[in-house]
């Protein structure tokens, strides 16, 4: 505990210089600003703005992504409640009753609430990840190559079995993304895979085309599909007080968004959507304003925001422990550590406390921040949502374009996301997700360093991942998983729960 | 039956990839499980995507009937054209000396042009001028310079709007706008290294 506070004293020490404080705060006010426009959910703003961050030392940079990360998804709930357009899947949930309070008049305790909400979730969440963090970590540590392969697995199994639609398309997505991963020079013997001959390949197809062309320039070819349907919100944002009444229901439907958003962000895939889905339907069941929902209940509204926020801060503990990305978002994180020479895992904690202590520092200061500027700036984002498209995807365009071409300063990389950029609206068109192979594609090289440790120790056999205690309850638990999708009822429940 | 398309096509599609690195992999020394060389691991994972395409596949004949967009002819023949259209400009360009023969213009050239092929398809039009304007920028950057490009890259994603084409006044605000502000991030503020103005 002594021991916490101390690391914890020194984590907020990073994060409260004067550096790591700006770029946190500059990171949420874009996340934010950038959240809010409609089309453009957590993922994209990411991959949008990673280049913007190249530049910085590891830990600031990290800190601004986080940033960024809070300040989208809080825009995605502004959206949402003001627009009835979730900007990702973890804010359809608040759509429900957000939107109906908006129209009810009550805009402003809705926005509040998500954001009080949230920050007092996120609070909660980053307490869990500085108390677990480290303990993990010491587990982690006596994790072997096997284990660390099947863990990796079963992360990869999750993640396709929560995404959205047919399991098995997901799962050759994540088998896709992982060959994706395999391009460029073999570690080990130095011999070229699958580069063609092309130089810029022996690195490996970079992380941020693939990115930003599947999530970043696919999406503007699909939101300009769309006709603009976008109801200009009419009536008035309202008072952000709450009366007295709404924050007696709010309260505990906070709390147990809290908890239940704790324990499922943990999980990879679908976290924070599958939170924010859990809360609603447990306060549906559990509230006491259950007969209102429907018409505008604020417990739909504080339950799930809490619930996505506390899994948005709890996704980062597989990713700073294990090293293994819960999400895209994660995965885009995973990305950004390696472009800044950090291996994320569990020895990150020893050689990069500061990045550790103040990235977790930077949460709680992170979500302050959105507190502190959201609320009294609201009248700029209503602004800001309004916007029409047409003006906005050029700026997209513009952004992603320079932003990969100043990676390596090199018109390849420019190409290469046109070419993901095609790959991303085929697999729209043909229902296969994304998501999946972004994460198969930032795992893939280490799993095939892992399996090949973990065969030379075994001199090749490869019972030593069933006995491995680890790594056997690893590979048992995603053979479950995967046995429950086969049945049928589970799987509709899913479909469900995710269903837009 | 009840042919699910986008299943049908996705799995075929991830066999195909799949089949297509199996090929590729055969240059790939396999080694031992105990010594893995450079190409076990890629053998392995084009195996399970060949099952998972294959399962994919069998879901989708058995489905429940869900249909991919029809094309049209239009449609098809802009698909065709383009991509026939592209790899001719590339073997063209290639041999050329000066611009178009280095390195990465003459894809860049094939690929725009292929896309605006495509656009003669009114389906095609918002994706092909979309992705060729990222070409041009591409195609841009380097030798007229970053105002060029930008000029470039947004002229013609705006094309793809047809409120723009109506009122093209919007465009030169957009242009304008964006030129200011990405000279003020890119240049002044993250400082990248890329000409500003054309190399003659």
């Amino acid at each position: 505990m002594e021991l916490l506070l101390t690391n914890l004293a020194h984590g907020f020490g990073v994060a409260l210089s004067f550096q790591n404080l700006s770029f946190a705060l500059l990171g949420a006010l874009i996340g934010t600003a950038i959240g809010v426009l409609p089309g453009i959910g957590p993922v994209a703003t990411i991959s949008l703005l990673l280049p913007i961050t190249f530049g910085l030392p590891a830990t600031t940079a990290i800190i601004m992504l986080a940033g960024i990360f809070y300040g989208a998804q809080y825009g995605g709930s502004t959206t949402a409640i003001l627009l009835n357009l979730p900007g990702e899947v973890s804010s359809v949930v608040t759509t429900l009753e957000g939107y109906k309070m908006a129209r009810n008049g009550r805009a402003g305790a809705a926005l509040a609430t998500a954001a009080i909400g949230s920050f007092f979730a996120g609070t909660v969440g980053t307490i869990l990840v500085a108390a677990s963090g480290p303990l993990l970590t010491q587990v982690a540590l006596s994790f072997g190559p096997a284990d660390y392969f099947s863990l990796m697995l079963l992360g990869l199994i999750i993640a396709s079995v929560l995404a959205q639609g047919s399991v098995i398309k997901a799962i050759g997505m994540v088998v896709f993304g992982v060959a994706l991963g395999l391009v460029g020079t073999d570690v080990q013997t130095g011999q070229q895979r699958f580069t063609f001959g092309i130089p810029e390949l022996s690195d490996g197809i970079g992380f941020v085309p693939v990115a930003m062309g599947m999530f970043g320039i696919a999406e503007i070819i699909l939101n300009l599909e769309r006709p603009e349907s976008r109801s200009v919100l009419t009536n008035k944002v309202g008072s952000l007080w709450l009366t007295k009444e709404e924050f007696r229901r709010a309260t505990p439907a906070v709390l147990r968004g809290t908890v239940v958003g704790s324990f499922l962000g943990i999980l990879p895939g679908g976290g924070a959507a599958l939170a924010a889905f859990g809360s609603y339907m447990m306060e549906r069941k559990m509230s006491k304003g259950r007969d209102q929902f429907g018409s505008g209940a604020i417990e739909g509204v504080a339950g799930p925001e809490a619930a996505n926020n506390a899994a948005a801060q709890t996704s980062f503990i597989p990713l700073l422990t294990l090293g293994i990305p819960s999400n895209a978002v994660m995965a885009l994180m995973v990305g950004a550590l390696i472009i800044q020479g950090i291996q994320p895992g569990p020895r990150m904690v020893e050689a990069q406390p500061d990045l550790f202590w103040g990235l977790i520092a930077s949460m709680w200061v992170g979500n302050l921040m959105l507190l502190v500027i959201n609320l009294p700036l609201i009248g700029m984002w209503v602004k800001l949502l309004q916007v029409p498209y047409k003006y906005l995807y050029p700026a997209i365009l513009v952004f992603c374009s320079i932003g990969v071409y100043s990676l390596n300063n090199n018109v390849f990389d420019v190409y290469m996301t046109v070419l993901f950029s095609v790959f991303g609206y085929f697999c729209n068109k043909v229902k296969l997700e994304a998501a999946p192979l972004l994460i198969g594609f930032v795992l893939g090289p280490m799993m095939e360093e892992h399996l090949r440790r973990a065969m030379l120790l075994s001199r090749g056999d490869p019972m030593v991942f069933l006995e491995r205690p680890i790594s056997a309850t690893m590979l048992g638990i995603g053979a479950v998983a995967l046995l429950a999708m086969a049945l049928p009822a589970l799987r509709k429940g899913k479909d469900k729960a995710l269903a837009e | 039956m009840k042919i699910n398309e986008k299943d049908l096509v996705s799995g075929l599609f991830l066999i195909l990839i799949a089949a297509i690195g199996l090929w590729l992999n055969l240059d790939h020394n396999m080694g031992t499980a105990r010594r893995m060389g450079p190409g076990y691991m890629p053998w392995m994972v084009f195996w399970l995507q060949i099952v998972l395409g294959g399962l994919a596949v069998l879901i989708g004949i058995f489905g429940d009937g869900e249909k991919l967009l029809r094309w049209t002819g239009n449609e098809i023949g802009a698909f065709v054209g383009g991509i026939a259209v592209g790899f001719a400009v590339f073997y063209i360009l290639k041999p050329m000396p000066g611009f178009f023969g280095q390195t990465y213009n003459a894809v860049g050239t094939a690929m725009m042009i292929g896309f605006l092929v495509l656009c003669i398809a009114p389906g095609w039009r918002l994706f092909g001028l979309i992705n060729a304007s990222m070409c041009l920028f591409g195609l841009l950057l380097e030798k007229m310079g970053f105002f060029a490009a930008l000029v470039g890259i947004i002229v013609m994603s705006c094309l793809a709007e047809r409120e723009h084409l109506k009122k093209p006044i919007g465009i030169l605000g957009t242009t304008i706008f964006l030129l200011i502000m990405c000279w003020f991030v890119f240049i002044k503020e993250l400082d990248i290294r890329v000409n500003l103005w054309p190399q003659l």
